[in-house]
C-alpha cells in the first residue's frame, strides 16, 4: 500500500490522482449506503455530471497547456459564447452548419493569435491582455445579441457527432477524453510539448538552446483559442442555442480545475491528466452538492476552499520533494 | 561523438591555418564603451585555453560573441582558415561551439533526457518524439561520459540534482551533439569543491578525445592546472597569449593584478 502510494505520488499528477480516487470511493460508498438520499451511482446523475464537466474539461486542457508555456487566457468565456454566438448567425443565413462551426473554430483562433500578438509584440503580461478580451469580446457579444439568444438545430450529423450518445456515453464526454488525449500526446509525446515546458520552466535555458519562446507560446495561445470555440460548438449542439451570457466563469473555473490538478501558476510543470482530474473533481464536487440539495451558494464556497487547498497542498508537498 | 575530431594536435599550431576558430581583430562598443579592442584569438583542435582576466575585461563579451549572442561592432571570424559568419545562436552551434554557463542552462522542472534534447529533438510522424530512442542516447552518454554519481536514470527530474550533476548534464549534452568547442563560462562558479575537480577533470577527458574547451575562470589555480594556453585581458585589449611552458602561475597573477 506504501508502495503504491509511493508511485502514485512519483507522477506528475499523482497528489490529484489521489484526492480523486478518494472522493471518488466516499462517495460511491455513501451512495450505496444512503441509495435514497444520496444517488451519485444513479445513471443519470453519472451521465449529467460527464456532460457538464466536458466543455470545461475541454478549455481547461487548453489553459493548462498556456499556462505551463507561463501564459493565462481569462478570455476563453467570453470566446467561448462570442464564437458560438457567431456560429449560430452564420448558420441562420442558410449557411451550410459546417461552414458555422469551421468558421467558430477559426474564429476561435484568431482571438487566441491577437492575445498572443497582444501579449508578446506589447510584452505586457498576458493576464492583462486577456482581461481586456474578456471585457471586450463579452461587449461585442452584447452588442451584436442585443441580448438575445440566438437558436441553432441543424440535427443530423451536427447533432450526432456534438451530442448523441454511443451506449450510454455522451459524444461531449468522448471530445473531452479525445481532446485530453490530444493534449497529452502534444504536451509528452511532440516536440512542441518539449519547448511548452522549456518556455515555462526557464526561459533563458530554453533560448540559449535556441528554442523562440514566442513562436511557442504564439501556438499556444492559438490552440487555447480554437479550444475553447471547440466547447462552445459543443455545448450550442447540446441545448440547441445560444445566450450572449454563456460562459462567464469559465476562465476562472478553468484556472481553478488546472490548478487543483497541479499546474504550476508560474509555468514549466503541469500534466493533462491533472488538469483532467482537476475539472472532474470540481464537478464531482457539483453533483455531490447538488445531490445534497445543498443552495447553490455552497458550491462557490467549497471551490473558493478547494482551490486555495489545493495550491497549499501543491506547495508543501512540493516542499518535501526538495 | 560519432562526427569526432581529428587527432590531437601539441600546440605550437599557435595562429597557424590549423586554428579550429580564429577571431581577428575583434571589437566591440557598447555605447561608447570599447568593451573588446581589437582582439586576436585562436582555439586549437583539443586544447584548453584559458581565458583570465579582472571583472569587466572582456571576457564575457567575448565568450558572448563565440556563442552568437552578441554581434561584434568590427572583426573577422575564420573557420579552419576560412572566413565565417557568427550572427546566430544557431550559426555558433553549427561551428561546432557549445556554450556551458555559470548559472547552469537546464529546466528545472524537466527529466534529463528532456533537457538533454531540448531544442533538437529527435522526430519522426508530424513532429513526434522518438521518446525511446532518445532514451536510449541518453542514457549511453550519460553512462559514458557522466562520472559523477547519483545519476542513474534519464528520467529524474533536475531539479532533484547537486550543482555538479547538473553542470555534468549541460556537459553531456554538449558532448552528445558532438560539438567541437565548448566555451565555459565560469562553469564552477556555483559548485562545491569536489564538484569543481570532477567538472574540471572532465573537461581534461573531454580534450584527451579531441574536444577544445575556452575556460572563462576566476580562479587562477584552476586554469593553471586545467588549461594548455592562457590568455589575459584587460580593459578590453588582450595583454598575454602564453602557452603554459612559457609562463608560471605567479607570473600569470601577478599580470592579472598589475593591469
Amino acid at each position: 500500500m506504501r508502495e503504491l502510494f509511493a508511485r502514485l505520488r512519483s507522477y506528475k499528477a499523482g497528489n490529484i490522482i489521489i484526492v480523486f480516487a478518494v472522493v471518488q470511493i466516499t462517495c460511491v460508498v455513501a451512495s450505496l449506503l444512503f441509495p435514497r438520499e444520496f444517488a451519485y451511482t444513479d445513471t443519470s446523475s453519472i451521465q449529467t455530471l460527464l456532460k457538464s464537466l466536458s466543455p470545461i474539461a475541454i478549455v481547461s486542457v487548453g489553459v493548462g497547456i498556456l499556462m505551463i508555456a507561463g501564459e493565462f487566457d481569462l478570455s476563453v468565456g467570453s470566446n467561448f459564447a462570442f464564437t458560438a454566438y457567431i456560429m449560430a448567425l452564420i448558420y441562420q443565413c442558410n449557411y451550410s452548419e459546417w461552414v458555422a462551426v469551421a468558421a467558430a473554430l477559426a474564429l476561435g483562433g484568431f482571438i487566441g493569435l491577437l492575445n498572443g500578438l497582444i501579449t508578446l509584440k506589447a510584452k505586457i503580461p498576458s493576464f492583462i491582455a486577456t482581461l481586456g478580451a474578456l471585457m471586450f469580446w463579452r461587449g461585442m457579444l452584447q452588442i451584436i445579441s442585443g441580448g438575445r439568444t440566438e437558436s441553432m438545430a441543424p440535427g443530423g450529423f451536427f447533432e450526432n457527432i456534438f451530442a448523441g450518445n454511443i451506449g450510454p456515453i455522451q459524444a461531449q464526454f468522448i471530445w473531452a477524453i479525445a481532446i485530453a488525449a490530444m493534449g497529452y500526446l502534444l504536451l509528452e509525446r511532440h516536440r512542441l510539448g518539449n519547448h511548452i515546458f522549456g518556455v515555462g520552466g526557464n526561459v533563458e535555458s530554453a533560448k540559449a538552446i535556441g528554442v523562440s519562446p514566442n513562436t511557442v507560446k504564439m501556438a499556444c495561445f492559438i490552440i487555447v483559442g480554437v479550444l475553447a470555440a471547440l466547447a462552445g460548438v459543443i455545448s450550442t449542439a447540446r441545448v440547441y442555442s445560444v445566450s450572449p451570457d454563456q460562459g462567464r466563469g469559465y476562465e476562472l473555473q478553468a484556472i481553478a480545475a488546472c490548478v487543483i490538478g497541479g499546474v504550476s501558476l508560474t509555468g514549466g510543470s503541469g500534466s493533462v491528466l491533472g488538469i483532467f482530474l482537476g475539472t472532474a473533481l470540481l464537478f464531482t464536487i457539483q453533483s455531490v452538492l447538488l445531490l445534497l440539495r445543498a443552495p447553490g451558494f455552497y458550491l462557490d464556497m467549497f471551490m473558493g476552499i478547494l482551490i486555495v487547498v489545493a495550491v497549499i497542498f501543491n506547495r508543501l508537498t512540493k516542499k518535501d520533494k526538495g | 561523438m560519432e562526427k569526432s575530431v581529428g587527432g590531437v594536435q601539441e600546440h605550437g599550431a599557435v595562429g597557424s591555418a590549423a586554428s579550429l576558430i580564429e577571431l581577428r581583430g575583434m571589437t566591440k562598443r557598447y555605447a561608447g564603451v570599447l568593451a573588446l579592442d581589437s582582439i586576436d584569438f585562436q582555439i586549437n583542435p583539443g586544447e584548453v585555453v584559458g581565458l583570465l582576466g579582472d571583472n569587466g575585461a572582456g571576457k564575457s563579451t567575448l565568450i558572448k560573441i563565440l556563442s552568437g549572442v552578441v554581434e561584434p561592432s568590427s572583426g573577422k571570424f575564420l573557420h579552419m582558415g576560412k572566413e565565417v559568419k557568427i550572427r546566430s545562436r544557431r550559426d555558433s552551434y553549427e561551428l561546432g561551439m557549445e556554450t556551458i554557463y555559470q548559472d547552469i542552462a537546464l529546466v528545472d522542472q524537466m527529466d534529463i533526457m528532456r533537457n538533454i534534447f531540448l531544442g533538437r529533438e529527435e522526430t519522426g510522424f508530424l513532429g513526434f518524439m522518438k521518446m525511446k530512442s532518445m532514451k536510449e542516447k541518453a542514457m549511453r552518454v550519460l553512462e559514458h561520459t557522466v562520472g559523477i554519481s547519483g545519476i542513474t536514470s534519464p528520467d529524474q527530474i533536475v531539479k532533484g540534482l547537486s550543482g555538479g550533476q547538473k553542470q555534468a548534464v549541460a556537459l553531456a549534452r554538449a558532448v552528445y551533439f558532438k560539438n567541437k568547442i565548448l566555451l565555459l563560462d565560469e562553469p564552477t562558479s556555483a559548485l562545491s569543491v569536489r564538484e569543481t575537480e570532477k567538472t574540471l577533470e572532465y573537461i581534461l577527458q573531454l580534450k584527451t578525445e579531441g574536444m577544445s574547451s575556452v575556460l572563462v575562470t576566476h580562479n587562477m589555480y584552476h586554469g593553471y592546472n586545467t588549461c594548455d594556453r592562457f590568455v589575459v585581458l584587460s580593459h578590453g585589449k588582450k595583454i598575454m597569449d602564453v602557452t603554459k611552458d612559457q609562463t608560471s602561475i605567479e607570473e600569470l597573477t601577478e599580470v592579472i593584478m598589475a593591469n
